[in-house]
């Protein structure tokens, strides 16, 4: 039911990104990452501040949601054009109906992890409270516990650390540059026998790319193009100075007064860009992977969170 | 190091106040391990007493919340087919208890049916006045929040972890409240025990942290407190509130003294640890607040603590520096005092040992060991001065006997012939002679003279050494001379010597003598051996032999009444006869080897063509190398003829 409600809600965010996105001629672009201000955004920071976007002749506005600006809010009112999205949720919204476009993957690798109490192996306990976002990013842990028989209970709360540290959950998902360090601020004891890494279990697939829709694509392919290029050249900026990388995270940090502090955002940071490194080539490719593409595909077929295939091309700007 | 050692009053002074100083610091250290035993306990019970009356005033605050949320709970259930009684029990409790911010009456998505997925009654404080509202929407999904999840998860009250709250209102001018609360939290059930919603009262933290900031112990101390999760929400830095816990400095570096003080406050422990913050030793005292699951602390740094101490011994141990250059001071100028007899002692002593024995002791009026020590190097100056007195004499004697023993020596000498050639008148005797005593005066003789064509001579040796063989040496030389004038042969002339000696001979001494006489035209030799070493004869032609002796006689002056036998040699012209004592054969070397038969043969035969004086020359030399400067241990007389 309630996972149900969330995919209603983020359909209806994307639908509104989609009409707000064919009406828009402006050449300025308003991009809102998914999240409030963090280090899980640096490259696109690093090229607003080194001027980068200006460089690519396009004008960009990095607008965060808020409580009561969500994205939602932003793409309704048609203020933004583009957005972060992690795979799997572009690939259910797709099957929802929303026409997305990736423009640029900056994930190589899955971040996903379930973190269990002290000494307790969460792949050991079945019928277990797991904590979740509301906000989604959870699909590919509802496979693996589908997979694996785990008859896990879910609840989806804003933020799952306080619950779980209160002992409110049994286990919680968490991402290997966020949350888990949170819970590590939080005094919790990790180790390899209470957190399981999706990505070291045959379920690394890809995380966030940047999204718009199919017909603002179409109408702006050279602007979309640029700001990918502008990004992406942040990206390695980024992965190329990370002090000074973390300087202007810390700056849009201490704009909206995000409750976090500099050593989370280091860590963040490090993992973010190591996660960008492709397992194989040992590249920051910013390329979506078919064969991911297709294990993502796999994955949510064999647990009917997709009713249909979602395919490379639907996916990829072409 | 040496500097002390040179002086006594130096080395004193430096011993008494080293041991000053051990014995000073081992009683400082205890009194002040002591002493900071006891400000610690004081300070831990000023700083948990302070605690206490902190945390009674906060948790008397944190229950009253808890009482009114939980009295409004029986009147929401009891009326949970009016929904919209909610608003009026929400504002209730708002208006009733002022210290409390807000509170929200929620249930689950679409419990009441008409009022659709989100029904949430929330009255709270906006500048002053209550507001009362329906709060749910797709904005604020309240269900999904902190104080509802928590409440129904954990299926009892709880309290949340501190949030930052953001109030937007629009009064003319829109407006937006930034502050940190807390809420606590109470699941609603319905009659059968269901889970339908939760009550949740918000309070802020400003005045918490108000209260607790207050605590201050010490003039650079400070107050924290920390939720569940150890985030910070009252701190004295505020960029660390909410935004850091007490666990983020070791996401980085590890610090398993932080984690262990971070675990031991959220798992709710109450104690005191002494950490490092911020590079400085601070304690830190810790007890949890009420039932909330948070923990406050006071972290005092150490050396505020111990302030008051630190001066004392500060002031102390200046006292002491002082009190000890004082000490040391006088220290030196008493001890000078008291050592200043026995430098002038030294000084004395001095003076005494450049020669002035007589020089006198000053007296030093003291009766202490010094006094006594004067006294003895009195006595002992006394006694320094008879015995050097005794020595001049003693010295003095001894210069004259050695002085007479040079005399008897010479007189010895003299009563040997010393001139050579012997017979200068005469080149058919080649004749020489030494003797060399091993002391001043020595028992060797020997003795030649012509008396009718015939050449007399001896050559003896009598037993022991130095003076009394000497006397023993002369009689026997003059008896010789005087019966060998009277052309007595060998034999006889042993036999006079031998009764002359024997007579009133009380100290048993002899000697052994070989005595001979030549016909120096015939060449004939007889000769008589009492005793002695057989001479070495070197005939030309042949290697040099002892002479064989048919008849060795006893020594004379043994005993009156010994016959004596003689020998003859018909014709001894051409060869080299050595005489000698056994100073020659018997010469020691440092290793005490001797200068042997062997060798005294073996250096004769490259003598052969020598004249007697260079004959003996050699020998002597040979001699001489071979005791190596060893002392000689015996007198040694050679005698050398050769007849043409």
């Amino acid at each position: 039911m309630k996972l149900r409600n969330i995919n209603r809600i983020s359909t209806a965010v994307l639908c509104c990104l989609f009409f707000a996105g064919s009406a828009a001629f402006a050449q300025k672009i308003t991009f809102t990452p998914q999240w409030t201000a963090q280090a899980q955004f640096a490259g696109y920071y690093v090229a607003q501040e080194m001027g980068f976007y200006k460089e690519a002749g396009i004008e960009v506005d990095i607008v965060h949601p808020t409580i009561t600006q969500t994205a939602y809010n932003l793409i309704r009112s048609g203020q933004s054009q583009l957005t972060t999205i992690q795979l799997c949720q572009a690939m259910e919204l797709i099957n929802d109906g929303v026409p997305l476009v990736n423009v640029l993957q900056t994930s190589m690798n899955n971040a996903l992890v379930i973190v269990s109490k002290e000494d307790k192996n969460p792949l050991e306990q079945k019928g277990i409270r797991v904590g979740t976002w509301s906000s989604g990013f959870d699909q590919i842990a509802i496979c693996m516990a589908l997979k694996e028989r785990l008859d896990y209970q879910w609840f989806r709360v804003a933020s799952c650390i306080n619950l779980f540290v209160a002992g409110a959950f049994d286990a919680t998902l968490a991402m290997s540059y966020n949350e888990y360090y949170l819970l590590k601020q939080s005094g919790v004891k990790l180790t390899d026998k209470n957190v399981y890494r999706f990505c070291d279990h045959d379920y690394n697939v890809q995380e966030d790319g940047v999204y718009t829709t199919r017909s603002y694509y179409e109408t702006h392919k050279d602007e979309v193009h640029r700001f990918a290029e502008a990004s992406k050249r942040g990206w390695e900026w980024a992965a190329e100075h990370p002090e000074e990388t973390l300087d202007i995270v810390m700056k849009y940090v201490k704009k909206d007064n995000i409750a976090t502090n500099r050593t989370l955002q280091k860590l963040m940071l490090e993992e973010i860009l190591r996660l960008q490194v492709d397992r194989e080539s040992g590249q920051r490719e910013f390329r979506l992977k078919p064969e991911m593409v297709k294990l993502a595909n796999r994955l949510m077929l064999d647990n009917q969170i997709l009713l249909n295939e979602v395919t490379y091309e639907q996916l990829t700007a072409h | 190091m040496q500097f002390f050692r040179v002086s006594l009053t130096r080395s004193l002074t430096l011993f008494v106040a080293l041991m000053a100083t051990a014995v000073f610091l081992v009683a400082l250290a205890f009194m002040f391990a002591q002493s900071r035993h006891a400000v610690r306990q004081e300070a831990m019970s000023n700083a948990n007493q302070l605690l206490d009356n902190s945390l009674q005033r906060i948790n008397a605050i944190l229950e009253r919340t808890e009482a009114a949320t939980n009295n409004t709970l029986w009147l929401v259930k009891r009326h949970l087919d009016t929904p919209d009684s909610m608003f009026v029990y929400s504002r209730g409790i708002v208006e009733s208890n002022p210290f409390l911010n807000g509170c929200s009456i929620a249930f689950e998505p679409y419990y009441f049916e008409d009022k659709g997925l989100y029904f949430s009654a929330y009255s709270g404080m906006s500048e002053d006045k209550i507001e009362t509202r329906q709060e749910g929407n797709d904005e604020y999904v309240y269900f999904y929040m902190d104080w509802y999840a928590l409440s129904k998860l954990l299926d009892h009250a709880a309290w949340t972890e501190p949030y930052i709250n953001i109030d937007t209102y629009e009064d003319n001018v829109k407006k937006e409240e930034v502050y940190t609360i807390v809420s606590y939290c109470v699941p609603i059930k319905d009659p059968e025990g269901n889970f339908v919603g939760a009550i949740a009262t918000d309070l802020s933290l400003d005045w918490l942290s108000n209260t607790i900031s207050a605590v201050k112990p010490y003039p650079n101390s400070y107050s924290v407190m920390i939720s569940r999760n150890g985030t910070f929400f009252v701190h004295p830095d505020p960029s660390k509130l909410l935004y850091e816990s007490i666990f983020t400095e070791t996401l980085e570096k590890d610090d398993p003294e932080r984690m262990e003080i971070g675990l031991a406050m959220v798992n709710g422990e109450e104690g005191v640890h002494k950490a490092k913050v911020d590079g400085e030793h601070c304690y830190i005292f810790y007890k949890p607040i009420g039932n909330t699951g948070f923990s406050a602390a006071i972290v005092c740094p150490e050396k505020d603590i111990f302030s008051n101490l630190n001066r004392l011994r500060n002031s102390v141990i200046a006292i002491f520096l002082a009190g000890m250059l004082l000490m040391l001071f006088i220290l030196d100028r008493i001890i000078r005092r008291q050592l200043k007899p026995l430098k002038s002692l030294a000084a004395q002593t001095e003076t005494i040992a450049a020669g002035e024995f007589d020089k006198s002791l000053p007296n030093v009026g003291r009766v202490d060991e010094i006094g006594r020590l004067y006294q003895s190097f009195s006595n002992m100056q006394q006694s320094l001065v008879n015995y050097i007195e005794e020595m001049k004499i003693t010295t003095a004697a001894n210069a004259s006997m050695e002085n007479e023993l040079k005399v008897a020596s010479n007189i010895q000498m003299s009563m040997v012939p010393r001139i050579f050639p012997a017979f200068p008148e005469r080149e058919d005797i080649d004749l020489y002679a030494c003797m060399t005593p091993a002391k001043d005066v020595g028992g060797d003789l020997y003795d030649f003279f012509i008396e009718n064509e015939c050449l007399y001579f001896c050559i003896g040796d009598v037993s022991g050494k130095g003076v009394p063989a000497s006397l023993f040496m002369a009689v026997t030389r003059n008896i010789f001379r005087i019966i060998a004038q009277q052309s007595y042969s060998p034999e006889i002339i042993a036999s006079k010597i031998n009764h002359t000696l024997s007579a009133d001979n009380d100290q048993e001494m002899f000697v052994t003598m070989f005595i001979g006489q030549i016909d120096l035209a015939s060449g004939k030799m007889d000769f008589c051996n009492c005793g002695h070493n057989p001479p070495v004869v070197h005939i030309p032609g042949r290697s040099a032999a002892f002479l064989p002796v048919k008849n060795v006689n006893a020594p004379l002056g043994i005993m009156d009444s010994l016959c004596f036998k003689g020998e003859t040699i018909a014709d001894i012209r051409g060869w080299q006869i050595l005489f000698y004592t056994d100073g020659l054969n018997e010469a020691e070397n440092p290793d005490f080897e001797l200068f042997g038969n062997d060798r005294l043969l073996a250096t004769m035969d490259r003598l052969e063509n020598c004249s007697s004086a260079e004959t003996i020359k050699k020998l002597q030399e040979a001699v001489e190398k071979h005791r190596a400067g060893a002392a000689p241990s015996d007198d040694l007389t050679l005698l050398c003829l050769k007849l043409k």
